[in-house]
């Protein structure tokens, strides 16, 4: 078992082995404090693969992934996911609009 | 395991983040589930019943384990407030290693400032 140092790579695969089978794919997040390190697992029992990372920016690589791998396991493995990121840019404007109904 | 709505399951994952910060670890994983047994599902497919899925959250310390679902509808603001919640907690990671070698280390000599503060507060406490 070898962890994926590139994480375009390991997004990219892990999206990959879950629409492969999406009942058996499971996402794991590990995070430890005292050490500051941060662990990214998928897996379908037969392949793993794995990223590990101690820095902040991965952080915010992996809250995309995060909304990739929520919209894809609550709404099904046939969506399309390019969206995903568009979502949260369209989500904040609207949300303005409704403050301005003053 | 202990199945929770959405709402206190995020409150129960801030509290395992809160006491793992000096030993410990946090996994949280994400599973594409029916919510139901295999021999329920077998059945159901038998009938030619359309099975549902949800989004399965299962959250651990090595010491307790808790779990919630979220479907279609609902996940969308379940991962806006997860996420908040990793971006409270994961102060641990390292931040952009800078160009400029005396701000990085001016920046080293204010964390090794501000541990040492908040590792006295603990102590005092």
């Amino acid at each position: 078992m070898v962890y994926i140092t590139s994480w375009d790579d390991f997004a990219e695969r892990s999206i990959q082995l879950f629409r492969a089978d999406p009942e058996s794919t499971r996402y794991v997040m590990k995070y430890r404090h005292c050490d500051g390190k941060l662990v990214l697992k998928v897996t379908d029992n037969r392949e793993c693969l794995k990223f590990k990372s101690d820095q902040a920016q991965d952080a915010k690589k992996m809250e995309k992934l995060n909304n990739i791998f929520f919209t894809l396991m609550a709404r099904g493995p046939e969506v399309d996911t390019s969206e995903v990121a568009g979502k949260e840019q369209m989500e904040q404007p609207a949300k303005k609009g409704r403050g301005r109904k003053q | 395991m202990v199945v929770l709505q959405p709402d206190p399951f995020l409150n129960e994952l801030t509290s395992m983040f809160e006491h793992s910060t000096e030993n410990g670890s946090v996994w949280v994983t994400l599973k594409r589930s029916s919510m139901k047994s295999k021999v329920k599902r077998n059945k159901m497919k038998s009938a030619g019943e359309v099975i549902e899925y949800r989004c399965l959250i299962r959250a651990t310390d090595g010491k307790k384990t808790i779990s919630t679902s979220v479907g279609a509808k609902d996940h969308q603001r379940f991962q806006a407030s997860y996420a908040t919640i990793l971006k409270a907690h994961m102060t641990a990671l390292k931040k952009r290693e800078r160009k400029d070698k005396r701000k990085s280390a001016e920046a080293d000599k204010k964390q090794e400032g501000s541990k040492k503060r908040s590792s006295a507060a603990k102590a005092s406490v």
